[in-house]
Formats: structure tokens, sequence, C-alpha cells
């Protein structure tokens, strides 16, 4: 299977009268990309924002975030979900880089929601304050769960994805800077020379913990609540296969963008051929009742063993309940004899003492730790908010609280902010490019 | 400027040897023997100096500490320094005993300094900061050194790096941390994964920590006499949530009265809901008695299978709690439980 990556790197974004790619410029036509939008009748307020490394904002609540591109030969850029079911990660598919699309809430936000801050010191937090972003700031009529805590936030992520589409046609008919090829070759007709090095594979384990449809990551459209894991080709998953839920604290979540760049993947691809071969992706999930948990594991390490995997990286999109799936996979497979490491966030609370996460297990020996879900972080105004600041203290994010003994309510009068690293817009970066790790203080 | 305290046993404080190691505490306000080598260390200036025989402090704790404690009511100081004690034992545990006790009380930063084989460092350095010291007092001046040094970057306001570039012994409290060259996961997982392959030595981000069992109480052999609580992390609340329990790393607990009810009536009734934002709060909703099962409770109670249903139910929120948290509410929870005589619980979760 291979699957070239067209890269169009965008270096500034401005509103104008043509949607158009040129020159690392993208103009979008507003009025034509709100048309996109208001497809959905759902969607009854909206209005694009751009904002950009160094801006003094603060977006906030963030639902999800995707990079725009373009199918060539057609079809959606997201198949199953946006379009007809269609196999993803073949052919060419061209990507707008260094730019995403953010959704933000104009007024509601929930559980799984989060904030970014494009400047000041809040930046550091999350991988998108580094990224041009073109932000879709909406509000629905989706009444029924506006007060819900557990947010489906269909029509927005959806929207999002439209437009994402809608912006990736700029560079329809327009030739990349350059190319990414991914190309495996099939597992049993690989080279001497390839076969014989280590075989390795990546478990991913996406979040699936609602038993109710609207909330969890899709797989081409599936609800991946409702699959056993299954071998997929890494291309899929970076061309458009997996999209992203809308539950779990969200420092914890992969975004859509996420997925389509999902960096531990990319890696492993520079080592094929090299120091390993890469066999491929082990889509796994995280629900929650304790048979499904050991169901999985049992699948993960069945197939590791059939397909003769001799290491593995294993990687979690939560914490809590997800690391009994986490460490019960990692066990499972170093009872198999694979070798593992692992990739996840930890919670050892505000005061760093506690069990870093739900089980552990001596087995899980090779552990990369990406940031605690429950770090207390202070931050100083910013000149702008977009989507509404109160979201955080009222709307029940995992990382904000509307009122607390000692520390008052999380957004303060002067438009200051006291949080939970838990409402970082997929603020531990489990994908992979996390620059923070854990210490022992 | 800034003042210190300093803690020495009735050796280095220079009252005696072993034949009076049952000295009293007292506090002088001067720089007494090790002390003043602290006074030229710091960027603080050693106020008090404080003296107690290691047999008095370990024989008589309690005593010892609220005396001390006593002692430094009235004391302004900023940082507090205990030791060092090398390889004594007793001094070592003297030290941990009354650091641990002003880091309480005071809530200042404390520092000591014991060797590797100290029983001190096992015992208190999750509690105060410990640096590894000398076997013996030859070593006096590399430890105080040591400790002043740390000291003073907490005096002055510095950043604090990790334990082990500070120096001091790991205290089992992990934060996050930004790693100065920025080396992202995926390149961290990757060279792990291939030193992991290649069998080379390597360093995981999360050490395995002795993990902390609870053994399981044997059978109660007969239920008919005995009265049952239910106590939930499910988050069943009344509906307008009175105690303000958080729906996600919660630190607040409820209790709530069910004495005369057959059941807990529903959201939609206005009495119990879930707050609890990790799962579907829907089949909890329309029916509370899923989480805490007070209407089969009641038929037991009925057909004599148990004594009692406890008149509380106790309740708070699992998704996102700490296991600190969660442990500390699990204690209050369970002494509340114990006067009210009951002796069994069920505990249910989500």
């Amino acid at each position: 299977m291979k699957l070239e990556l067209g890269n169009f790197y965008v270096k500034d974004i401005e509103f104008g009268a043509k949607t158009a790619f040129n020159d690392g410029i993208l103009t979008i036509n507003k009025e034509e990309a709100l048309e996109v939008v208001f497809k959905d009748k759902h969607i009854i307020e909206a209005d694009l924002r751009i904002v950009k490394p160094g801006d003094m904002v603060r977006l906030v609540p963030v639902k999800e975030a995707i990079e725009p591109r373009f199918r060539v030969g057609g079809g959606p850029v997201f198949p199953g979900v946006t379009g007809k079911l269609m196999q993803a990660g073949e052919g060419e598919t061209r990507c707008l880089k260094d730019m995403s699309v953010l959704v933000v809430g104009k007024h509601w936000g929930g559980f799984q929601d989060g904030l970014i801050d494009m400047g000041g010191e809040g930046a550091k937090y999350t991988y998108f304050s580094s990224l041009k972003n073109v932000v879709l700031v909406a509000d629905t009529d989706e009444e029924f769960e506006q007060r819900e805590q557990q947010k489906k936030n269909h029509a927005l992520r959806w929207a999002g994805m439209r437009l994402a589409e809608y912006l990736g046609e700029a560079v329809k008919d327009l030739e990349p800077e350059d190319k990414d090829t991914y190309e495996l070759e099939p597992l049993t007709k690989r080279s001497k020379e390839i076969s014989e090095l280590p075989n390795v594979a990546i478990v991913m384990q996406p979040q699936s913990q609602m038993e109710e449809k609207g909330y969890n990551d899709l797989n081409y459209g599936w609800d991946t609540n409702r699959m056993l894991p299954t071998l997929m080709n890494p291309n899929e998953i970076l061309d458009g296969a997996m999209i992203s839920g809308s539950f779990m604290p969200c420092s914890s979540k992969w975004s859509t963008y996420d997925f389509q760049n999902f960096p531990l993947i990319r890696r492993l691809y520079e080592e094929h051929g090299k120091t390993i071969n890469f066999v491929g992706v082990i889509m796994s999930n995280l629900n929650v009742a304790l048979e499904q948990k050991e169901r999985s594991a049992l699948f993960v390490a069945q197939m590791a063993k059939s397909l003769g995997v001799d290491a593995a990286i294993v990687t979690e999109e939560g914490y809590g309940n997800p690391d009994a799936d986490y460490i019960g996979c990692l066990v499972a497979l170093e009872d198999a004899g694979v070798k593992t490491v692992g990739v996840s966030n930890e919670a050892t609370g505000r005061d760093g003492g506690s069990q870093p996460l739900v089980t552990l297990d001596p087995k899980a020996d090779a552990l990369v730790s990406t940031g605690n879900v429950s770090e207390l972080i202070e931050l100083p105004p910013m000149d702008e908010v977009i989507g509404e600041l109160e979201s955080l203290a009222r709307d029940g994010l995992s990382g904000g609280w509307e009122d607390d003994e000692i520390l008052g309510s999380s957004v303060k009068e002067d438009g200051s902010i006291i949080m939970e690293n838990n409402a970082m817009f997929c603020g531990d970066q489990i994908a992979g490019w996390s620059p923070k790790t854990m210490k022992e203080f | 400027m800034k003042k210190a305290v300093v803690y020495l046993n009735q050796f280095f404080g220079q009252i005696g040897g072993e034949d009076v190691a049952d000295h009293a505490p007292e506090i002088r306000e001067e720089k007494v023997g090790a002390a003043m080598l602290y006074d030229q260390l710091l960027d603080a200036e050693v106020t008090h100096t404080v003296i107690c025989g290691d047999n008095f402090m370990g024989s008589r704790t309690e005593e010892a500490v609220d005396t001390i404690l006593g002692f430094l009511k009235d004391v302004d100081f900023d940082i507090f320094f205990a030791g060092p004690a090398f390889q004594a034992g007793r001094y070592g545990m003297a030290c941990g005993e009354i650091g641990k006790a002003v880091k309480e009380e005071f809530d200042v930063p404390v520092i000591s300094s014991m060797n590797i084989e100290n029983p001190g460092v096992e015992v208190f350095k999750k509690d105060i900061y410990i640096f590894p010291g000398g076997h013996s007092a030859a070593k006096m001046r590399d430890d105080v050194k040591k400790m002043t040094d740390f000291g003073n970057k907490i005096l002055n306001g510095e950043k604090l790096l990790p334990a082990e570039e500070e120096g001091y012994y790991k205290r089992g409290i992990r934060h996050q941390y930004f790693l100065e060259d920025k080396t992202p996961a995926y390149e961290r997982a990757i060279d792990m994964l291939l030193k992991k392959i290649n069998g080379e030595e390597f360093e995981s981000e999360l050490p395995i920590p002795e993990l902390d069992r609870v053994e399981i109480a044997p059978a109660i052999e007969d239920l008919s006499e005995v009265t049952i609580a239910l106590v939930t992390s499910g988050g069943i609340v009344p509906v307008d949530n009175p105690d303000k329990i958080q729906s996600a790393s919660a630190t607040r607990w409820g209790k709530y009265d069910i004495s005369g009810m057959d059941k807990l009536e529903n959201r939609d009734s206005g009495m119990f809901k879930t707050i609890h934002a990790g799962y579907d709060p829907a089949a909890a909703d329309a029916d509370p008695n899923v989480v805490v099962p007070v209407d089969a409770m009641r038929k037991y109670e009925e057909e004599g299978k148990i004594g009692k249903l406890h008149d509380y139910f106790y309740s708070t929120v699992g998704t996102g709690t700490t296991q600190k948290e969660a442990a500390r509410m699990g204690k209050e929870i369970a002494q509340e439980l114990q006067e009210a005589n009951v002796q069994a619980v069920i505990l249910t979760s989500t």
C-alpha cells in the first residue's frame, strides 16, 4: 500500500475574495467558507477567525483540530464519515501543513473540551499554539446537550471536517512543494533483509469508553466501542481512516489532526528497513467493562503472536479507567514474549503524590511519560478570548471548576485563569509530540 | 534578611555524648555548634538552635515534638534544617520526626542530610528533603554545604530542578517537566524501544513503584445481625448536589439520608442523579439504584438476610480522582462508619 502525502507549507493565512493557495499564502473567501459550515441546519451562528503563533489570544472551549486536505482523484478526506466509504491510505492526498482548523464553541463547553493560548506562557502547553489556525467559532441548536457535561459536539465537529475539506480544495490543482511517501510491502512479500530485522508493531488504543453512540473515536465511521482489535495499515491512520471523538479529559485526547499526523507512526516509518521491520498498526480500543478489556488484550496478543511481532509500542488515548487496558495490553504482550514500550500520561495529582496510573505492573518496565493531567496551571489574562472564557468554570471542563474552597473559580474577574492541565487541548500530546516528561521532585 | 532555625542532637549541640542522650528539648537564641557553619553558608541568618537528646526524641517522641513546636510558635523563620545525621540511626529518625512535624505545622521548607544506610531515609524521605550524606562527622562540611546550597536556591526563589539533579533522595512526588532539549515523546519512545530490542540499558520514565495493596477482609458468615452501608464512587447525589462534589478529580464526599426510603427516586422526580463525568449518566439518572442499590438492600432487609441498611449512603466521584485524595476520603468515611457501628460496606463503582 503506497500513500503520498503532498505538502503545501502554509506561511500565512488571510481572508480575501477567492479561496486559493498562492506562494505559501492561504486566502479564504469567508462567506463561501461559512456557507460550507452552514450546510448543517443545526449550526445557528458561526464565524471564522485566524490566529497565529504569538497572538495573545485564548481559545476555549476548543472541541477539535483538523488538518485541511484534498484527496487526489476524488473522495472524502474522511471515508465513511464525511462521504462514502473507500480505502484510505492509498494514492495521493494533499495537505496544508503548519496549520489546522480549530473548532471552538461560541458559548458552550463540556468535559472533553479544552483551552489553547496562542501566545504568552500558556502557549507551551499545547501543540496547536505552534500552528497557524483557522478558527471556526460557532453555536448550534443542539439544546439537548447544551447544559450536559458530556457533549457529542456533532454539528460542530462535522462542520470542522467540512471546512477542512473545503480549504483542502484550494490545492486541488497545484503541485505540492514536496511529498512524504509511505509504503509498506505486503507482510509476506518483504525482502530477506527487511524480514530479518526485528518486527515492530504499534498498538493504538483510541478512546471508546462511551456505550452510547456519538462520543467515541470512529474507524471509517464505525464506533470503536463496537470493534475488536484489528490489523491496520499505518497509511490508513495517516490518511483519514480515524477521527477523534468527544469524550475524555482534553489533555489526554488525540484530535483528528493528531491521527492525521501521528508522529509515533511517522517515526516508526523512518526506522523501517533500517533498524526495524514495521509490521503495522494493531488498532485496539478502551472499552469499560472488564471482559471487554480482557478480550481486547487477548486479541492484541494473539495478533502479535500470529504476526511474529518482536517488539511493540503501546499508546492509550486517555487515563484513569483506560490505564487498565494500557497496562493489561503491555502485560499481555510481554507475556507473549513481545518487548514493549508504553507511551501515555500520568495522573499524580496536584501535589504529585498519587499513584501515577490506576494500575501498574512490573512487566511494564519501559514507559514514556508525557505529562501530569492534574498539574495546576495559572495563566494571566489574554488580550482576547475566542469562544467563552466562562465555559472553563461553568461547563464542567475536566480541568476547570466553578468553585473551590481555596482556589476559588477557575476563571477570575480580570480574565486570568487557574486550571488543571486536564483541560489543555490535547496538551499531553500522547500521539508523540510531547516535550514533557515526568520527574521526581 | 531571611531567617533559619537549625535542629541538632545533644552531641552536635555540644551538650555531651551518649550519657546525656535523654537531654530534654531546648531552644537557644544563638548559633550553637554546627549552626555556625549553616550561618556562614546560608543566604539567611540562623537565629535559633534547637537541641534535643536522641533518646528523648526516640522514646518520648510526642512530648519532644510538641515541646519543640511550642518553642517555635513565636519564632519567625523561613527555613528549617535538621542534622546532618550521617549514619546515626536515632539522630536520623529524630531529624525526620521533627522535620516532618515542622513542615506540617509551619509549612516551611525542611532540609536534612543522612547517609543512605540511615533508617531515617526510608521513613521520612517523602516528608522532607533529605540529601545523601557521609558516614560520619568527617563529612560535616560537605553535607551542610549540599543542604545550604539547596536551601539558598529555595530562599532566593530560584527554579528547583528534579530530585536527581538537585541531589536529594527521591520522594515519590512526580510532576510534569518540560525537557530542556525538548526531545519529543516519539523520539524517546523509539530510542527506548531500540535499546530494549538490542538488549541495551534503558531508563523507564515511570519506574513502577511498590504497590499499596489492601488485604481483602475475611467474609462475614452471618449477615442477619449486621448493619451494612452503601458507599459509592459513582457520583449519586441529591439533584442539587448540596456538597458541591466535583464531577471529576473529586476532593469532596457527601452523606445522604435514606432512612425510610424504599429506593432512590430518580432525577426526573427531583431526588437523586449522578454528577460523575466519567460514564454515560443516562441509566443512573433514570434509576440511581443501579449505582446505589437501595432497592435491593431493602428487600434483603425485609427478608432478614441482612440486619439493617445504614441510614446514610456515602458518595463521591471516582473519575480522575487521585489515589491520594481517594485514600483520604476513604479514611474519613471509614471513620464515620466505624463510629456509627457499621460492620460491612458495599462499595459500588460505575
